[in-house]
């Protein structure tokens, strides 16, 4: 059996390289299949990009390496990307990190700031000076005088939910709302999010299918 | 085994050397064991509010670096009768003259020999606040009913919750003016302990008599009419484990018939 083999797709082509065998295997294969490419007269003459497709098996950066340079030495093709079916431990932890929604229910005191991967479901109380970061979106039902930043730190599809009358600052990505008194009304149901123009702006909750569809169709939204 | 006990705020002049010297006084009448030991290098106060700067031989820094032994440094308060001592600090430097764990070695020290060791932290959150705090058991933070003095202790609080001490903090607000606070133009008490979320050990009401006591070098606590001297002495009553209720703000004396009248004739 080969250790690579090339499979034709509706988009282009896959590079699959075999799990069960080993990598110097696979790179004999795929130079021997690589030159009867480059032999075969009826192969279309523009470059071709490939898919390299690992199954169950990491390749490291160093074994990735060694197969992009062999593809580099036919100039008919590139590889596009690599993939395997597989993720690391430590890959898959981060992942469930940034997709789920965090409970955090503390005091978060002045100077004290506290940095959160995904979206974080807060339910503690922010002093004046202090601050709550996070990749995701920020759901509060907390007592917040300090600051909220959602989608740290360039996502601007983020939003940030809640009674944000007394505080501080409401931060999303790069653009930032200094509260100022009166600006809001004391409604749990404010919703700040980067509109069109770039700008940070409020809405309120039944906007919500208006102001970000996609959230709107995540949590099951009619 | 006695107990130390930190006294902070992060910002300064909130009264801690007042707050340290007046509860070491409060509890050394009360027939306990105490020592005062101030880290407030450089700036040194406590040796003069207690009217002890002309006794001081070595100071804390000497005790640290080995040029003196810890009881050659020690300052006896001659008037409460081997109860009472200071631990200066030092002039001649800065906070950056000791390390945390010197002064852990100095309060461990110290503590089987008292019943309790008061620290009195300097202003700030850098390197005499990590010395302060090094080997305390527990934490008194000191706030005044102003904004500023507030947030700082709220992010001293929050220190002390990210290095905790054994006893969680304690709070002590200070400078309480009873008019100010009837009338609703200061911070009230129950505002300030709600939004710091710690126990309130004590409040002191404000008084003129503290900073004249002080200029002479003689801690209001020995004065026992006075209602900030109350306020200290029922903090050292509720350091002991005692029940003490919270002084009310409403019991200052009616000003009378004729006071009023003549109040009244004053205006404008």
């Amino acid at each position: 059996m080969q250790a690579a083999v090339l499979r034709g797709t509706q988009d282009g082509y896959d590079l699959v390289i075999k799990q069960s065998a080993s990598l110097d295997q696979v790179m004999v294969d795929l130079k021997t299949l690589l030159e009867n490419l480059k032999a075969d007269a009826q192969a279309p003459t523009e470059q071709v990009s490939l898919d390299v497709l690992t199954e169950d098996r990491i390749l490291t950066a160093d074994e990735k390496h060694r197969i992009e340079q062999l593809v580099g030495q036919y100039p008919r093709f590139k590889i596009h990307k690599i993939t395997a079916n597989v993720m690391t431990i430590a890959d898959a932890l981060q992942l469930k990190e940034r997709e789920n929604v965090h409970l955090l229910s503390k005091v978060i005191r002045n100077g004290q700031d506290v940095h959160m991967q995904g979206d974080v479901l807060f339910l503690g109380t922010i002093h004046e000076g202090g601050k709550l970061c996070t990749t995701g979106n920020i759901f509060s039902m907390g007592n917040v005088t300090g600051i909220l930043q959602a989608g740290y730190p360039d996502d601007e599809s983020k939003l940030v939910m809640g009674n944000l009358q007394t505080a501080q600052q409401v931060r999303i990505a790069e653009q930032f709302d200094i509260v100022e008194q009166g600006e809001l009304t004391a409604s749990q149901q404010t919703v700040a999010y980067v509109n069109d123009l770039h700008v940070l702006s409020y809405g309120n909750l039944d906007q919500l299918k208006k102001i970000n569809p996609k959230l709107y169709n995540q949590i099951g939204g009619i | 085994m006695g107990k130390a006990i930190v006294i902070t705020s992060g910002k300064g002049g909130v009264g801690k050397t007042t707050t340290s010297a007046n509860i070491g006084t409060a509890l050394a009448l009360m027939g306990k064991r105490v020592c005062l030991m101030d880290l407030d290098i450089g700036l040194r106060n406590l040796d003069v509010v207690l009217g002890l700067d002309n006794r001081i031989i070595y100071d804390i820094v000497d005790v640290a670096t080995g040029r003196a032994k810890l009881p050659q440094a020690l300052v006896k308060d001659k008037r409460f009768d081997d109860k009472l001592y200071l631990l200066p600090a030092a002039q001649n430097t800065d906070k950056t003259a000791l390390k945390p764990e010197q002064v852990k070695a100095i309060v461990d020290e110290l503590k089987p020999e008292y019943d309790y060791v008061l620290i009195d932290c300097p202003a700030g959150i850098e390197q005499g606040f990590m010395n302060a705090v090094a080997g305390a058991d527990a934490a008194i933070v000191v706030t005044t009913p102003e904004i500023s003095a507030v947030r700082d202790a709220d992010r001293v609080v929050g220190l002390l919750e990210q290095h905790p001490l054994v006893e969680a903090p304690r709070l002590l607000i200070n400078r309480i003016r009873r008019n100010m606070m009837q009338d609703g133009t200061m911070m009230d008490i129950d505002e300030i302990t709600h939004h710091l979320g710690i126990e309130l050990l004590g409040i002191i009401f404000d008084d003129d008599a503290v900073i004249t006591t002080s200029n002479q070098g003689e801690p209001i606590v020995m004065d026992t009419d006075n209602p900030a001297s109350q306020g200290y002495r029922n903090v050292a009553r509720r350091l002991e484990g005692e029940t003490v209720p919270l002084m009310k703000l409403e019991d200052q004396e009616d000003p009378g018939f004729w006071h009023r009248v003549s109040n009244w004739f004053h205006r404008g």
